[in-house]
C-alpha cells in the first residue's frame, strides 16, 4: 500500500516517496557497516557472504559482480543514466541486462559497494532480492501498459507482489529462489510456465481481473513445464493465494539436497492434486480479510504510476508508411523490431542488444546514456529491460520511428533482428560465471555472425536460439527452439544442442539430441540444422513447428554428419 | 570459504600454483615465491602436487590476514611462457575474459575514470 498520496514522477515506473526513500538509505548504511566489518576481519567470509548475497553481490571469476534490481523490467531515462555512471566509474564501462530483467555488474570491487548502493537509492534503485532464497525480482510483460492485445497493466499486480515479498519475514529464508512471471496479456510474453509462479490475467466479470496461475515451472538442472493450478483467481485473493502457496512449498519443500528444493520438486513428488489439495486447506485456513486485495488497495497502487499522455498522431501512420517505402533497411527494422500499440499512431520499439558479432545483453555505458536520450526524446523516459536481454521503448509516435532508428544505428543499437535467430539469449558463461563449464558468449558471437545477413535470417524467420554455459540455464536453453548447453569435458568446454524448446503457450522442453561437440563443430552442426530446416518446411511453417512435425531424427542427422 | 571441488582437483605427479581473489576488488591473484599475492600468473611459484594440501592448508590459514577469499590450487604445465593452467577455466582465469582482450589482469582504468569525470 502506498504510504502517501503524493503524484508520481515518472511515466510508467512506481513512484517512491518518503517511507521507501529512508528505507533503501537505512539498508545502505546497514550494509555499510557490514562491508566495514567484513574488511576489518571481524565477519569472515562464510558470515559475510549471506549478508552480500542479500544486497546483490556476488564474488564471480574476476571480481565481484552486483546484480541491480529492475522491477518488472522498467527503468526511467535518469535511472538509464544513474546505471550508465556505475558502468562509467565504478565497472569498466559496460552493463549486462539479465533474464530477469535486471542489470548485472561485472568489475566491482567490494569497498565501493555502499557507495554504489547509495547512488542507486539516491535514483530510487537498489540491489534487494537478486540472489538469495526469496522471492525474486518479479517479472513482468514487456510491453505492459501498450500492447494492443493487453487486458490489463501487470505493472500494478507485479508492484503489489514486489511490495508484499520484500523483506517478507517467512519468505526470506526458502528452501530455495522463488521466480514469478506475471502476463496481463493472453499472450505469454513472460514465459509463465517456465517460472515456480506463473500469472496470466484475464478481465473477469464486474470488470475485476482474474488470473491463471501456473506452478512448478522451471529450467536449471530439472527442467518441468509448470501446471496449471487455479483457472480463476479472483484478484481479491491474489496475495492470500499466493501465500498459501509459498507456506506449502515453504513447510514441504526439501532443504536437504539443494538440487532438489525448488517448488517443481515438491509439486512432482507431492502430485498436482496432493499439492492443490494442500494449497487449498491453508487458503481456506487463512484470515482471507487480513489478506484481501480490496480495490481501492489496487487504485492506490496504480495511481502511483504516471500515464503517458498521447498526442494527436493520427497522420503518423501515413508519414511512416512513406518512409518505409522509401528505406528497406528502414521498413525492416519496423516491420521486425515494433509491436502493436493500444494507441492509434503509436508503437512499441524493441532495440535489439544483439549486433552482429556482439554480446547479447551487453551495453556499453555510452549506449545507456543514449538509451537514455532516446527514451526522453521518443517514449516519455521510460524503459523496459526484457527478459529476452533487450531494451523497449514502450510508445513511440510511428513518425518518430525513422529517426529513432537513424539515432539508434549510429550507436550499434539499430539491428533488425527482434525473434530471429540472432536475437540470442546467452548467460555470461565462463567468461565471468564462477558456476559454468563453458563460455557462452564466443559461439553467440560466432553464431551471430554466421547468420548475421539480414535477408538469409528473414528467410529463416522466427527462431529462438538460447544459450547456457552450464546446467544452471541462465540462458534458458531448454526454452530454446534451439538450445546450446555448455559442459566439461575432463576441463574443457564443450557443447551439446538441444531441439524443440519454446516458452509460450505451448510451452515444451527441448532435448539433448546427441553428444557434445567443440565450438566450431556446434556452430557448424546448427547451420546444417537450420539448413534442413529450410529444406523440409512445409510453406508458413515455422522451425519450431517444423521440429515438432518431424522430430529430431532429420535434424540430429544433420547435426552429426561429417562433411 | 568453500571451494568448488571442480576447480581443485589434480593428478598425483605434476605441478599445481596456488590461486584466490582479493577480499578488496576481487581481483584473481597468485601466490609467488615470496609468499606475496601477485596479479599474474607468470610470477606464481610452482608446488609439487603431492605437496599441495599441505600448501593449501596453511595459506587458506593466512588467508584472512593476506586479504584473499578462496584459496585453491591449480594444476599446470610448465611452458615458455610460464606456468599454463590445464582447465580452459583456469586459463580464463589467469588471461581474463577472452571476450575482452584489453581485460588483461593487468587492466587498470584511464585516468579520467577514477577522477571521476
Amino acid at each position: 500500500m502506498p504510504h502517501s498520496s503524493q503524484p508520481p514522477a515518472d511515466v510508467g515506473r512506481y513512484a517512491y516517496d518518503a517511507v521507501d526513500r529512508t528505507f533503501l538509505k537505512q539498508r545502505v548504511e546497514q550494509f555499510r557497516d557490514q562491508v566495514q566489518r567484513r574488511i576489518s576481519g571481524a565477519l569472515s567470509e562464510d558470515e559475510f557472504k549471506p549478508l552480500r548475497l542479500m544486497n546483490g553481490l556476488y564474488l564471480q571469476l574476476h571480481a565481484y559482480m552486483l546484480r541491480v534490481a529492475i522491477p518488472y523490467g522498467i527503468v526511467s531515462a535518469n535511472q538509464m543514466r544513474t546505471l550508465a555512471h556505475i558502468a562509467r566509474r565504478y565497472d569498466r564501462g559496460y552493463g549486462h541486462f539479465t533474464t530477469r530483467q535486471n542489470i548485472q555488474f561485472n568489475w566491482i570491487r567490494l569497498e565501493d559497494t555502499p557507495d554504489i548502493l547509495n547512488i542507486l537509492a539516491d535514483a530510487e534503485m537498489h540491489a534487494i532480492q537478486t540472489s538469495g532464497n526469496c522471492i525474486r525480482n518479479v517479472t513482468s510483460d514487456q510491453f505492459a501498459g501498450a500492447a494492443r492485445d493487453e487486458v490489463l497493466d501487470p505493472r500494478v499486480h507485479a508492484e503489489i507482489l514486489r511490495q508484499w515479498s520484500t523483506l517478507h519475514p517467512e519468505f526470506t529464508f526458502l528452501p530455495r529462489k522463488f521466480k514469478i512471471a506475471i502476463s496481463g496479456s493472453a499472450q505469454d510474453r513472460v514465459a509463465a510456465r517456465f517460472h515456480d509462479i506463473g500469472l496470466l490475467a484475464r478481465m473477469g466479470e464486474n470488470g475485476r481481473a482474474v488470473f491463471e496461475v501456473y506452478v512448478g515451472g522451471g529450467l536449471g538442472r530439472t527442467p518441468v513445464v509448470g501446471v496449471k493450478l487455479r483457472d480463476d483467481l479472483p484478484e481479491e485473493d491474489l496475495i492470500a493465494y499466493l501465500e498459501a502457496v509459498l507456506r506449502i512449498y515453504n513447510a514441504y519443500g526439501r532443504r536437504d539436497n539443494i538440487y532438489k528444493a525448488r517448488i517443481k520438486i515438491l509439486v512432482q513428488a507431492l502430485g498436482l492434486g496432493a499439492f492443490r489439495d494442500e494449497v487449498n486447506a491453508e487458503f481456506m485456513a487463512m484470515d482471507r480479510s487480513r489478506y484481501r486485495l480490496q480495490p481501492e488497495v489496487v487504485a492506490a497502487i496504480r495511481a502511483r504510476f504516471a500515464s503517458p499522455v498521447f498526442e494527436d498522431a493520427s497522420a503518423a501512420s501515413a508519414q511512416l508508411v512513406a518512409q518505409t517505402k522509401a528505406d528497406p533497411a528502414f521498413a525492416a527494422w519496423v516491420n521486425i523490431n515494433t509491436h502493436p500499440h493500444q494507441q492509434d499512431g503509436y508503437c512499441s520499439v524493441t532495440i535489439s542488444c544483439k549486433p552482429a558479432g556482439g554480446i547479447p545483453g551487453d551495453v556499453t555505458s555510452a549506449q545507456m546514456d543514449l538509451l537514455a536520450d532516446m527514451a526522453d526524446q521518443y517514449s516519455f523516459g521510460e524503459l523496459r529491460i526484457t527478459h529476452l536481454q533487450n531494451v523497449v521503448l514502450g510508445h513511440v509516435r510511428k513518425d518518430n520511428l525513422f529517426a529513432l532508428w537513424q539515432a539508434l544505428s549510429a550507436k550499434g543499437l539499430g539491428t533488425a533482428n527482434v525473434g530471429m535467430i540472432t536475437d540470442i539469449i546467452a548467460c555470461p558463461g565462463l567468461d565471468y560465471c564462477a558456476l559454468a563449464n563453458a563460455r557462452s558468449i564466443p559461439i553467440a558471437q560466432k553464431l551471430s555472425q554466421r547468420f548475421s545477413n539480414a535477408a538469409l535470417q528473414q528467410e529463416i524467420g522466427a527462431l529462438r536460439l538460447n544459450i547456457s554455459g552450464c546446467i544452471n540455464a541462465c540462458g534458458h536453453h531448454h526454452a530454446g527452439h534451439i538450445g546450446i548447453l555448455g559442459v566439461d569435458k575432463r576441463g574443457e568446454e564443450a557443447f551439446q544442442i538441444t531441439l524443440g524448446g519454446n516458452s509460450g503457450e505451448d510451452a515444451s522442453i527441448g532435448q539433448i539430441i546427441g553428444s557434445a561437440m567443440s565450438e566450431d563443430e556446434t556452430v557448424d552442426a546448427i547451420a546444417r540444422i537450420v539448413d534442413t530446416y529450410l529444406v523440409q518446411r512445409k510453406p508458413g511453417e515455422r522451425f519450431i513447428e517444423t521440429c515438432r512435425r518431424l522430430g529430431a531424427a532429420p535434424f540430429k542427422d544433420a547435426a552429426y554428419a561429417t562433411a | 570459504m568453500s571451494v568448488d571441488r571442480r576447480n581443485n582437483r589434480r593428478d598425483t605427479e605434476g605441478c599445481s600454483v596456488v590461486t584466490a581473489n582479493r577480499l578488496l576488488d576481487g581481483r584473481i591473484v597468485w601466490l609467488d615465491a615470496q609468499g606475496k599475492w601477485q596479479l599474474t600468473i607468470a610470477h606464481a611459484c610452482l608446488f609439487p602436487n603431492d605437496g599441495m594440501e599441505d600448501v593449501l592448508r596453511s595459506q587458506s590459514a593466512r588467508a584472512g590476514a593476506d586479504n584473499v577469499v578462496g584459496v585453491y590450487g591449480v594444476q599446470v604445465e610448465q611452458t615458455a611462457h610460464g606456468p599454463c593452467p590445464r582447465t580452459t577455466r583456469e586459463r580464463i582465469r589467469a588471461d581474463g575474459p577472452s571476450v575482452h582482450a584489453e581485460f588483461t589482469p593487468l587492466w587498470q582504468p584511464a585516468p579520467a575514470v577514477v577522477s571521476g569525470s
